[in-house]
């Protein structure tokens, strides 16, 4: 009964005044910790001699995803009181580490996804520099990480500066300057944004294929730059892919390396096939292919059909040969299995 | 006791032994490359243990099996050469006129079945067709085995070409073994469950009657069947080493 009669009163509630009441709550708590931590000069000596700005830029932090929603105390429980009680944080790590589990109250799964990540494992192990929540998203400036899309490829550079810098001078790195297209990638689509995978692992690179199909095998996508989605099949149909897909599947780790996209194609410096220098242009494949087959001689490279498959104009030979055996197996196979038939029925007949 | 007559010397008997054991093995380290994505090609690459064994295993047997080929080859050429082998596995007119027979003989066109001697057009057309597919599956086998080496002379797309080759000559040899091989020697009434002679050598007389009368004919001195035979060979004694066994 009286789930019945609260359910529409909760209703009504919510969708009267009750979130703007809540809003206006949380205005009145951040008028009041900002009448100090609105001054530039706030500051707190840490033990380690670190110095730690308590300032807050009220305009960044209404502009930010949370300045409409959440007072201070959501993310800093226990400040009400004054003074504040002490938290002892020896250096800057260890403060703003303290300050983790503030978000997984309400982005649990992000959070979780994120102990799986490379960041975590780097900090459990003990780095201090390995990022979390605040050093990705910033703290009270937190604005939508992908608005422009650029801004994700810059967040990540301030770290992986190396890598950022040969992105940007990749086709999808240009592309995506130019364009702002959501259809080219930038870091976070192919590492993820929380659950990071190690990027040195061999399961990382043996999933490669899959990571670089997930765009280059939609045709829709494809065909709007004019590129062919027929090159993850095609890679998966040759011996590369052949043994890329076996050894995905054994148990034991792989002892050699199998070519996957991005041991021809690059990584973070991945060029336009076409482009002057590109590592699968054919007057670079040569070289591209002594990476693994040393001495590899001009002739060589020819023997990857360069994701194209056999036809009369592609590799006629390869397209022969495959027709040849196509007509001649099942007229062998047919012809031997009519014999027994034929021998069986006799037998019986003869009985 | 029944009689028996000895059809394969030791080397015949131990030559198929050893193409048996490396065809099994070749088949069963090559076929879960071919059908990388069956779930029984990861689970016969776990149970040898990884895809590096397993490429390892069929290059090893690969390399038996050619010296094989090889060795057969150039023994039945020194043989021939020598006119020490009878040619007793080299196809005939009389092949031919023997496989219309049988065949008309299986739709009831014919009153008898053709009379073979030492070797039927089946044997002939099984051993000529393992033989021209060793050699297919040797020297598209070598190339993938050193495509380097290879493009060094020859142009790039041949490597494709020899591993479509090798791929689909292998899956055809295959099939003709279990389905043409098996039922000749296990499955077929004349023979079932189990046709020994390869592996003891000995035939009795009486499958030499029905199976090979021209040639047990040619052995016991029985001029007149011998007679109505192909390349007879007098004197009547088996010849002292064959062209091959099939």
């Amino acid at each position: 009964m009286t789930r019945r009669f609260c359910a529409p009163l909760l209703a009504a509630l919510l969708l009267s005044g009750f979130p703007l009441l809540a809003a206006d709550a949380a205005k009145d708590e951040v008028d009041t910790c900002l009448s100090c931590h609105g001054e530039k000069g706030i500051e707190k000596k840490l033990p380690s001699g670190e110095v730690k700005s308590l300032f807050v830029d009220r305009a960044a932090f209404e502009k930010s995803v949370h300045g409409a929603k959440l007072g201070c105390t959501g993310c800093h429980p226990g400040y009400q009181e004054m003074p504040h009680p002490d938290r002892p944080a020896k250096d800057l790590a260890a403060f703003t580490s303290s300050f983790r589990e503030t978000c997984k109250s309400c982005h649990f799964a992000n959070y979780t996804k994120a102990l799986d990540g490379v960041h975590f494992a780097a900090l459990s192990k003990g780095n201090t520099s390995a990022p979390f929540c605040a050093d990705c998203h910033g703290a009270h400036d937190i604005t939508k990480p992908n608005e422009p899309r650029t801004r994700i490829s810059d967040t990540c550079s301030s770290c992986h500066s190396a890598e950022a810098e040969a992105y940007s001078s990749s086709v999808h790195g240009k592309t995506l300057a130019a364009t702002n297209s959501p259809d080219v990638p930038v870091c976070t689509d192919c590492h993820k944004s929380h659950a990071i995978a190690d990027p040195k692992g061999q399961t990382w690179r043996m999933k490669s294929p899959e990571t670089c199909g997930s765009c280059h095998a939609d045709e829709a996508r494809m065909k709007k730059y004019g590129l062919s989605s027929n090159v993850y099949t095609s890679y998966l149909t040759d011996f590369h892919g052949r043994s890329a897909s076996l050894v995905a599947g054994q148990k034991k780790q792989a002892e050699k390396i199998v070519a996957v996209c991005v041991d021809c194609h690059g990584v973070h410096d991945i060029a336009r096939v076409k482009d002057a220098g590109s590592k699968v242009l054919q007057s670079n494949l040569q070289a591209t292919c002594a990476k693994c087959h040393p001495g590899a001689p001009p002739n060589f490279p020819a023997a990857w059909l360069s994701h194209y498959a056999p036809s009369p104009k592609k590799a006629p030979l390869v397209w022969a040969t495959a027709l040849f055996y196509k007509i001649l197996i099942p007229l062998m196979i047919g012809g031997l299995v009519l014999q027994v038939l034929l021998h069986l029925w006799r037998v019986v007949v003869n009985r | 006791m029944t009689k028996t007559i000895v059809r394969f010397s030791k080397k015949q008997r131990v030559e198929h032994l050893f193409v048996m054991l490396l065809f099994t093995l070749l088949a069963l380290t090559g076929f879960p490359q071919k059908f990388y994505e069956a779930g029984w090609a990861a689970a016969i690459v776990n149970a040898i243990g990884g895809l590096e064994r397993v490429r390892f295993l069929h290059r090893i047997a690969g390399i038996l099996f050619s010296v094989a080929t090889v060795a057969h080859i150039v023994g039945i050429t020194v043989l021939a050469l020598m006119r020490r082998a009878g040619m007793t596995m080299v196809p005939t007119r009389r092949d031919f006129s023997d496989a219309i027979q049988q065949i008309s003989w299986y739709l009831g066109l014919a009153k008898e079945p053709a009379k073979f001697d030492r070797y039927d057009y089946r044997q002939k057309f099984e051993y000529w067709g393992m033989l021209i597919g060793s050699l297919v599956m040797v020297v598209t086998g070598l190339i993938l085995y050193f495509p380097l080496l290879f493009t060094r002379l020859f142009p790039g797309e041949m490597i494709p070409v020899a591993q479509v080759a090798h791929s689909n000559e292998g899956l055809m040899a295959f099939l003709v073994v279990i389905t043409w091989h098996i039922y000749n020697a296990h499955l077929s009434p004349d023979v079932f469950p189990f046709d020994t002679c390869i592996f003891t050598g000995k035939i009795t007389v009486d499958r030499m009657h029905h199976e090979h009368p021209l040639e047990l004919a040619r052995m016991t001195g029985d001029a007149a069947e011998a007679a109505s035979g192909h390349g007879a060979e007098p004197g009547g004694t088996p010849p002292p080493a064959e062209a091959g066994n099939a």
